[in-house]
């Protein structure tokens, strides 16, 4: 541990992110010890709430010349499949307005040499190493996390479920909740590490995706991945992108992103890390507030990969500045209209089975 | 690689579309090979977005100009940068979109973020007589190369663009080659400035003769496909720079990728963007 953790706070208060039930202190004299930035989340105790996304950050050591590893929460891998990925034909992103649409195709490294040429030079960083575990079927899956489980430094899996860009499996896992709790109930046999699973936008209910993956044994749900998107070249009359659709990620999916969070860590019940759009500060109050335990950086780091440091650094003076001691205080705290407060998910809500089809399925 | 604020010193016009943006960035700059590039931030709104790749077209270096700490270009007097000590950078852009319009829009003062230098620049240089081949605003990868290789044996320059105004900087690449003995061989598709036609036209003439070592180039994809042809045809070895869609420009987002002749995609922002003629699966 560094110099730069956090001070010991007094007495034994809680910190962890489920301790929502106590009622936020008065705000603090003004020698109050630096506030506490630690979240836990389904069994991980990270430095701080600001992780960087999957797919944006390759393997995490590609940028420790850029980027100030040592402030991160943590870092989530490029998607790992068994095997190596070739990954699709150019053109593979393009820009749009306040963001980009990619289609990749999940080009990877694969997990074996993950484990053996980038996992060793990881150890000395502080940030917690989430491998994202990439399958076409559930058998692959289960290959990644057999290869990942021996290692003490992989903190976490992510289990990528929701990628828009591969021609067959993983998305019907994201898409099918009887899928999805099959695939989490198999790998959760196979890892006692903390599961978090990430979860795609584009289906109608996301909670009901979350639910399963609670029900298959989940301990975290990731929210979001990439929107389902199109971008069209009218001079050329061409799409710009090879495969024609591809993820829309960047500022342009924020409101989805928040929407999907507040959604599904009231109506699931697992702790919920927020994606999408994050840029400033700000961003991460708003996602904390809507229901996320930590937030993840992805299509920013493109434009400005020291991002994640000034998150942590505005994160912080934000919190000194309303009188809050730790940052899980804010998790969940929106403040909502007496009227239109949601009524919170029963706890143990049953997972429909099969969807309603023919249209959204009804809030009761 | 750094990421550092660049002031604008300058924006220089050329006929539209082109102009060549004049930054200052801090002294002791990294040193630039030719051909590695900057990501260049465009304002802080969110169109657009993301940054822009461009490559450095000249950069004072102290090394070409005699040692001197002031930023010199090509052996002449530069203006002066207005952070004392900084170095001059210049980036040769074509006004093709939202973000190339601001940069081109920019005034003295204006602030941008600059990320680099990025990627594998073109190789040591080799002995005996080289062709440089521009298509275009391929000539913005090539003006540090030809300053590199005016010290040496002699290159030719080989230049096409659609028109006459397609062909920005045709003087300096003309000076430069002709103070290493060599020349300019310039052509355009509606003939308004050197040979009416394509610059493979000449090129192959002369590479027929058997005239050259190497060939250093950069341009559009389907000019920088037939050079390939051109060369294994005739047995030079070759390399160019290559333009891909980019995301991030450091290897991050794997967009940029480029076809491996070993079967796998390269990354053109790290594996590149000079890739040799037969590493690339045209």
């Amino acid at each position: 541990m560094t110099a730069s953790d956090p001070a010991p706070r007094k007495g034994k208060r809680s910190r962890s992110a489920h301790a929502r039930s106590e009622s936020p202190s008065a705000a603090p004299p003004a020698h109050e010890p630096a506030p506490d930035l630690r979240v836990k989340l389904a069994g991980l105790e990270l430095a701080n709430p600001i992780l960087t996304a999957s797919g944006t950050f390759g393997y995490g050591l590609e940028f420790a010349h850029l980027v100030a590893l040592e402030k991160l929460g943590g870092i989530v891998t490029k998607g790992l499949s068994p095997q190596p990925l070739r990954g699709n034909p150019p053109p593979r992103v393009c820009e749009t307005r306040g963001g980009m649409l990619n289609s990749i195709g999940l080009q990877n490294i694969g997990i074996d040499r993950f484990v053996s040429d980038v996992l060793p030079g990881l150890k000395r960083y502080p940030a917690k190493v989430i491998v994202n575990v990439f399958g076409r079927t559930v058998d692959e899956y289960l290959r990644v996390v057999a290869r990942a489980q021996p290692h003490p430094e992989i903190a976490a899996l992510e289990l990528n479920v929701s990628c828009p860009n591969v021609e067959r499996g993983g998305i019907e896992f994201g898409h099918d909740a009887e899928a999805m709790r099959r695939l989490v109930a198999a790998v959760r046999q196979e890892t006692d590490k903390p599961l978090i699973v990430k979860l795609s936008p584009n289906v109608t209910s996301p909670v009901e995706l979350g639910l399963a993956a609670k029900d298959g044994g989940a301990d975290a749900l990731s929210c979001i991945n990439t929107v389902l998107g199109m971008a069209v070249d009218a001079a050329t009359r061409r799409p710009l992108l090879n495969t024609i659709k591809g993820g829309l990620s960047g500022p342009a999916i924020k409101p989805i992103a928040l929407r999907i969070v507040f959604d599904v860590s009231r109506g699931v019940g697992l702790p919920v890390i927020g994606i999408g759009g994050i840029e400033t500060w700000t961003d991460v109050v708003e996602f904390l507030l809507a229901g996320a335990s930590a937030v993840q950086v992805g299509t920013a780091l493109f434009r400005n990969p020291a991002t994640p440091e000034g998150l942590v650094a505005g994160l912080e003076r934000y919190l000194r500045e309303t009188g809050t001691p730790h940052v899980s205080d804010l998790i969940g705290k929106l403040e909502l209209p007496a009227a239109r407060a949601p009524r919170p998910a029963p706890e143990n809500a049953p997972v429909a089975r099969s969807p309603p089809r023919g249209g959204p399925s009804r809030v009761r | 690689m750094l990421d550092v604020r660049a002031r604008v010193i300058a924006v220089d016009e050329h006929p539209l579309p082109y102009f060549t943006l004049r930054l200052g960035v801090p002294a002791g700059y990294p040193a630039v090979a030719p051909g590695q590039f900057v990501m260049v931030q465009v304002g802080d709104r969110l169109e657009p977005y993301l940054r822009r790749a461009f490559s450095v077209y000249d950069i004072g270096d102290g090394e070409d100009a005699g040692g001197s700490p002031s930023a010199r270009l090509d052996g002449r007097a530069a203006p002066a940068v207005d952070a004392p000590g900084g170095v001059e950078m210049r980036l040769l852009g074509k006004v093709i979109g939202r973000g190339t319009r601001l940069l081109g829009a920019s005034r003295p003062g204006d602030e941008v973020g600059v990320l680099g230098p990025l990627g594998r620049g073109f190789g040591a240089r080799t002995a005996g007589r080289v062709a440089v081949v521009a298509g275009g605003v391929g000539s913005a990868a090539l003006l540090l190369l030809a300053r590199r290789l005016a010290t040496g044996d002699p290159f030719d320059v080989f230049y096409g663009g659609r028109s006459r105004r397609d062909l920005p900087d045709a003087d300096r690449f003309e000076e430069l080659a002709e103070a290493s003995g060599g020349e300019l061989y310039a052509t355009t598709e509606d003939g308004s400035a050197g040979r009416r036609g394509l610059v493979t036209e000449p090129l192959r003439e002369r590479l027929a003769g058997g005239f050259y070592a190497h060939l250093y180039a950069c341009g559009p994809m389907g000019l920088l496909a037939r050079l390939a042809a051109l060369c294994a045809e005739h047995g030079v070895p070759g390399e160019a720079a290559l333009e891909t869609a980019m995301g991030c420009g450091f290897g991050a987002c794997l967009g940029c990728a480029v076809p491996h002749v070993a079967g796998h995609y390269a990354l053109c922002c790290k594996d590149g963007p000079v890739f040799r003629f037969d590493e690339v699966a045209w």
